[in-house]
């Protein structure tokens, strides 16, 4: 077991790769904070995660093992966040990693010039400045104890370009940037900073994850001819599993890459190695 | 007061995120609680005595399940800057109740009210901790006998039982023994131990005083008051870096600190690096007053990286319970020392005031039989004992007409070996050798010299060995001590004073003149007679008798599979003991033994060209030897069994023979071994992992050899603990010839077996695993290049100069990693000596090995406070001044040989120079040799150099012209 005596915290958990990253940590001896906004956001065509579902992950964890600590938390909100992590470090004593994970996809699926203001501001809001609230409260104690490990969890549009998907591309793109320069911030005290580039991830259904669905809905094609598509243009000819990410992710969090940092791992089947 | 022991292991371990070990200042209670729990009226009981509030955990299974078990290990391990109270609700009704403190806001006994306020419903305020913990002191570095991991940052709990409860006082003064004991050989009076109150403190250890009078050095204040200038900080007890929840850190209302524990000032400086220590070591005495089995933590992580506690039980006794750093220590080597522990408590304990603290024994006799058993092999012991002429007799009968014994111009069936030797100890007969009787040989390596050595065996006398280049006065005084009356030779110069000499021809002619040859020797008679250097001023001669020889066979032949289809080389003088190894260790296994001439030995390419062509197949070399074998190209060598011995190996330079020669074609054993314990004591099997982790273990014993490693005393010392090796069994010789004092004082009966154990004077460490690591002389003596010398015996040389005053001897290495450039530098008084005058007078009495490279004179010797020499402060050596500075016109090889000499030898040459004088040397000279050919230049071969040891010699010779 090789997280045992780690607290590790996932935002994004009540579903989708958020699950799967829990259970993944749970399995290897971790215990968890969870959190999720458990709401849907206003500007977001598609329900978000649920607190039912949140618990459901939680309950999936102590199956597993884990104490488990669960709360509702709104990356958009500094407060928010710094109120979630006090009550972990409360319940856990400390933080060892973060798994920032919260993210949406849409408001998507038109060109540069057709996205409102307000779409572009939520979108970098969630996916790039979300991941920062979150590093930003939990850096501090981790330098000051020399350890931790935090991973943003970017996506292929982190590296390359996707039709229609600026704000995503761009946030993405920008989750990289950040991942980068925390981790040159952070180096000196120990603290590592790395980010993870999942390719298309099917929609698992006891994952209860959706982006992929909600990705061809923002292009309105049907799910099947999307997944084909992307199963085509992976070179591994496979979409990638949940527990592949979450695979990744134990990986950065634990010890084994301790002297991993400001990297960037693809977990895409070959689709950016083109 | 110590019964019987159980060593525990009762939680697992965790790992120190970092440098930071958020936990070591916390501890922990974990209790059990059974049927249905009213959560709100423990949330209530909580909230009556401080602002903390109650976590509860759905398990989501039964309490005895493996999860369940995780879940509460994580929960009690888990650190807190406060007061954490968590409660793991099971599914079968079951529930644990667990709390983690902060000691700075609870102490012991506060832990202990809170959870009697949690599970009985007592009320009251919780007290307030009498002093705050301190910050703990730096770590020492990982102590040698502690078998840990470098770079392992987990660590993991052990723990040993007491009947009964020892007073937790004395349990620093035990542990400073303890440690000051595992200190091992050459260890300070003092030791540093720690405390969680008070930090580091020192503790003197008077080998002679009362052991009652082992207390800390500085001032002990109580626990109830903080002595000024004492490292506590009363207002500021949390440490740096972890930041105190500054909504929640400490119970308000209550009357625990009232001031904000957030560190205001930089932290204190840990004044000195500690190994152990304890926490609560005055609370030794409270047991947890609820009615449930409770489990108490004291630390969450080591403070200290061995950190003990004494831990009351409630059916009674004390369990001594100890965090270790796995980076430090393994969990064996805190099981034994917890035993040893416990072992020195219990004597503290019942001392009475006569007790000094010398008599303190670390083991009690199941300790020491256990150790003292680790210093032998599992192995079968060797066979009966017999005489090295019997075992011969079984071989020769077997394969006759095998050959035997050949130096490159004759070979010698078995069959011819032993009618030659018959003959030869016909004639020792005639000249009326009888049983008993000793006979010298000083013969050059050929197979004369094996014919002799059994043909005075044969006449049931003991051979003495010397070396045909041994000064004439190392071979008188050879021969007066041994009280020599025969010495075969061949030398015509063979001093006058020193035994008849006889040629092997002049014993042959005279055969026919003697009756039948004795019969019916015991195999304790000795075989032979080895000096050796000795601390005494001249050598000693080594008496060993027949039996240790054929039990040294014995040990080896199944493991290396000796035999007929063995070819052995002689290459050792027969004054050095290898060669006893090398001779008998072929032809009681009935294998060749292809005799080496010394120049041949001294040239490796030469030698090569012999392993090459006789095929040998099993090779004894020094390390020193084979790093130059080594230099040439040595592939087509069928070598199937390298032995080294006679100084310590560097496993590394193996890995360049490893590429050429895999281990499942050449096996590699290194040897450790003393002249007094036959040749050799113990076997490691070198591999291409042993070599590349630069092992410095020498095996375990050989079977039938006991190792031991004792104290100044003589007592056995824990494992990895470093003290005097003592060697026992099959090996021990018979003592030293005509000096039974000294043999009295380093021959004594062994007290774990029969028979007796040699003091070896050599320091080491046995390993758990029954490996022992040679780390060297306890005296003054020294190995170069094999050669064993002690440095006392070449300044009484000097000293018996009437023009010496004074004398001293340092051994230097122009280059420190370079064992080859190891030199003896003599510094003599006064100032005004001719020192190229000492150092020829010298020559005249010492062997060319012993002869210092430099001799340099000073008014004084520098001495240390204590009247020592103070060698550090010995000037540079004055080296032999060069020549002037070449004549114009000396030829471009003149110019290339000075311009390599002065870079091999480290100082300018002077075509007249003396090769040997600056310092040259057998190694050095094969250095120069490379250097030369790297130039596209003829090397020099060494028995030119030895022949005409200038540069203008050799180039006069035409050699380089």
């Amino acid at each position: 077991m090789r997280l045992t005596g780690k607290t590790v915290l996932v935002t994004g958990a009540a579903r989708g790769l958020g699950r799967a990253t829990a259970l993944a940590c749970a399995a290897e001896g971790a215990s968890l904070a969870l959190l999720d906004v458990c709401d849907d956001l206003a500007g977001v065509p598609y329900p978000l995660g649920t607190k039912g579902q949140l618990e459901h992950t939680a309950t999936l964890c102590r199956k597993a093992g884990a104490a488990v600590l669960s709360a509702a938390c709104d990356v958009r909100d500094l407060a928010s966040v710094e109120s979630a992590v006090a009550l972990a470090e409360d319940r856990f004593g400390r933080i060892d990693a973060v798994v920032n994970n919260a993210g949406i996809a849409a408001p998507s699926g038109k060109p540069v010039h057709d996205i409102a203001e307000d779409e572009w501001a939520l979108m970098i809001d969630v996916d790039l400045t979300g991941a920062w609230r979150v590093m930003r409260t939990v850096a501090r104690a981790m330098s000051a104890r020399r350890s931790g490990s935090i991973v943003n969890v970017s996506s292929t549009a982190g590296l390359v370009g996707y039709r229609h998907f600026a704000g995503y591309v761009a946030a993405k793109h920008g989750l990289i940037g950040l991942t980068k320069a925390a981790a040159l911030d952070y180096a000196p005290t120990k603290v590592r900073v790395n980010a993870v580039c999942p390719g298309s991830v099917r929609d698992d259904a006891t994952a209860e994850g959706r982006m992929l669905a909600e990705i061809a809905r923002a292009l309105d094609v049907q799910v099947g001819e999307h997944e084909q598509t992307f199963t085509e243009a992976q070179p591994m000819n496979a979409l990638i599993e949940p527990e592949d990410v979450a695979a990744a992710v134990v990986y950065l969090v634990s010890d084994d890459s301790r002297q991993v940092t400001g990297s960037v791992l693809t977990v895409d089947g070959g689709f950016t190695a083109r | 007061m110590v019964g019987e022991h159980v060593v525990g292991e009762h939680m697992v371990g965790g790992h120190m995120a970092g440098g930071h070990m958020a936990g070591e200042q916390c501890h922990a209670v974990r209790v059990r609680l059974s049927g249905p729990v009213a959560v709100e009226e423990l949330t209530a009981r909580l909230a009556a005595v401080g602002p903390w509030r109650l976590w509860v955990e759905e398990t989501a299974v039964g309490s005895g399940e493996p999860v369940a078990r995780r879940l509460g290990a994580a929960e009690l391990n888990r650190p807190t800057q406060s007061v954490r109270c968590v409660l793991l609700r099971h599914r079968d009704d079951v529930a644990d109740l667990v709390v983690v403190a902060h000691r700075a806001v609870l102490d012991r006994e506060g832990l202990d009210r809170l959870t009697d306020v949690l599970v009985s419903g007592a009320a009251g305020p919780l007290p307030v901790p009498s002093a705050a913990p301190v910050t703990p002191p730096s770590a020492a570095p990982a102590p040698d006998w502690g078998g840990g991991r470098r770079g392992d940052t987990s660590w993991g709990t052990r723990a040993l039982d007491l009947p009964d409860s020892p007073a937790a006082t004395g349990l620093l003064a035990a542990l400073a023994l303890t440690l000051h004991r595992y200190a091992g050989h050459g260890a300070s009076g003092e030791v540093r131990v720690a405390t969680d109150r008070r930090g580091a403190l020192r503790i003197e250890v008077p080998a002679d005083a009362p052991a009652s009078s082992l207390r800390p050095a500085q001032p002990t204040p109580t626990d109830s008051t903080v002595p000024t200038g004492s490292p506590v900080r009363p207002d500021n007890p949390v440490p740096t870096g972890s930041p105190v929840r500054p909504d929640n850190p400490v119970p308000t209302g209550s009357p625990v600190r009232p001031d904000n524990p957030v560190p205001t000032g930089s932290p204190v400086r840990p004044d000195s690096p500690v190994l152990a220590g304890l926490v609560e070591p005055a609370a030794g005495d409270r047991t947890f007053r609820v009615g449930a089995p409770a489990e108490y933590l004291p630390c969450l992580a080591p403070p200290f990286p061995l950190t003990l506690a004494l831990l009351p039980q409630p059916a009674g006794g004390t369990r001594l319970w100890a965090a270790y750093r796995h980076s430090h220590f393994s969990a064996g080597t805190v099981e034994t020392f917890l035993r040893h522990l416990a072992h020195v408590l219990g004597q503290f304990t019942d001392a009475t005031p006569d007790t000094l603290v010398d008599d303190i024994e670390l083991l009690d006799a199941a300790e020491r039989e256990r150790v003292a058993l680790l210093g032998r092999p599992t192995a079968t012991p060797p066979g009966a004992p017999e005489r090295i002429t019997d075992a011969l007799a079984k071989v020769t009968a077997a394969t006759p007409d095998a050959p035997a014994v050949g130096d490159g111009t004759s070979v010698l069936t078995y069959r011819e070996l032993d009618e030659r030797a018959e003959q030869v100890a016909r004639g020792l007969v005639a000249r009326g050798i009888t049983p008993g009787d000793r006979v010298g040989i000083c013969l050059e390596r050929t197979t004369e010299l094996v014919v002799t050595m059994l043909a005075v065996l044969k006449a049931g006398a003991a051979y003495v060995p010397t070396d045909p280049a041994y000064p004439a006065d190392r071979l008188a005084h050879t021969a007066r001590d041994a009280g020599l009356e025969l010495v075969v030779t061949r030398l015509a110069e063979y001093p006058a004073d020193a035994g008849t000499p006889v040629t092997p021809d002049d014993l042959t002619a005279a055969a026919g003149q003697a009756g039948a040859l004795p019969t019916g020797g015991s195999p304790d008679d000795p075989a032979y007679v080895i000096y050796t250097s000795g601390s005494t001023g001249r050598p000693k001669g080594v008496v060993v008798p027949h039996r240790n020889v054929v039990a040294l066979i014995d040990a080896t032949r199944e493991d290396y599979g000796l035999g007929p289809d063995d070819v052995w080389s002689l290459f050792h003088s027969g004054a050095f003991d290898f060669s006893v190894w090398e001779t008998w260790g072929c032809l009681l296994t009935g294998g060749r033994l292809v005799v080496v001439p010394y120049l041949v030995s001294r040239e490796p390419g030469e030698f090569r060209d012999l392993l090459v062509r006789e095929r040998v197949t099993v090779l004894s070399q020094t390390p020193s030897a084979f790093s130059q074998l080594l230099e040439t190209d040595h592939a087509p060598l069928v070598v199937r069994l390298v032995v080294f011995g006679g100084e310590p190996l560097d496993a590394r330079m193996l890995l360049r023979w490893f590429d050429r020669h895999p281990e499942d074609e050449c096996r590699m054993v290194n040897m450790f071994g003393i002249t007094e314990t036959t040749v050799h004591v113990t076997a490691q099997t070198l591999t291409r992992e042993l070599a590349l982790a630069g092992s410095k273990s020498v095996g375990p014993a050989l079977p039938g050899w006991h190792l031991y490693v004792t104290d100044a005393r003589g007592r056995l010392v824990p494992p990895g603990v470093t003290g005097e090796i003592r060697v026992g069994g099959a090996g021990v010789a018979l003592g030293y010839l005509g000096q039974p004092d000294l043999t009295a004082a380093r021959f004594s009966p062994d007290p774990y077996a029969e028979g007796r154990q040699y003091h070896s004077g050599d320091l080491g460490r046995l390993r758990p695993d029954g490996t022992l690591e040679h780390l060297g002389r306890i005296d003054s003596q020294v190995k170069i290049r094999g050669f064993r010398i002690e440095l006392d015996e070449i300044r009484s040389v000097l000293l018996e100069d009437p023009e010496v005053h004074a004398a001293a001897m340092v051994v230097r290495r122009d280059d420190p990693a370079d064992p080859a450039t190891a030199r003896l530098d003599a510094y003599v008084v006064p100032a005004d000596l001719d020192t190229a005058g000492v150092r020829k007078r010298a020559a005249s009495v010492l062997p060319a090995y012993m002869l210092p490279a430099t001799v340099t004179a000073l008014d004084a010797l520098p001495l240390t406070t204590n009247g020592k020499l103070d060698a550090q402060r010995l000037p540079d050596p004055v080296r032999a001044a060069p020549a002037a500075p070449a004549p114009e016109g000396t030829d471009d090889a003149a110019l290339v040989l000075r311009e390599i000499w002065s870079d091999i030898l480290g100082t300018p040459v002077g075509i007249d120079d003396d090769f040997f004088e600056l310092g040259g040397n057998s190694l050095l000279a094969v250095r120069i040799s490379a250097a030369l050919r790297g130039r596209g230049m003829p090397a020099v071969p060494l028995r030119d150099l030895f022949r005409t040891p200038t540069i203008r010699a050799l180039t006069e010779a035409g050699r380089h012209a």
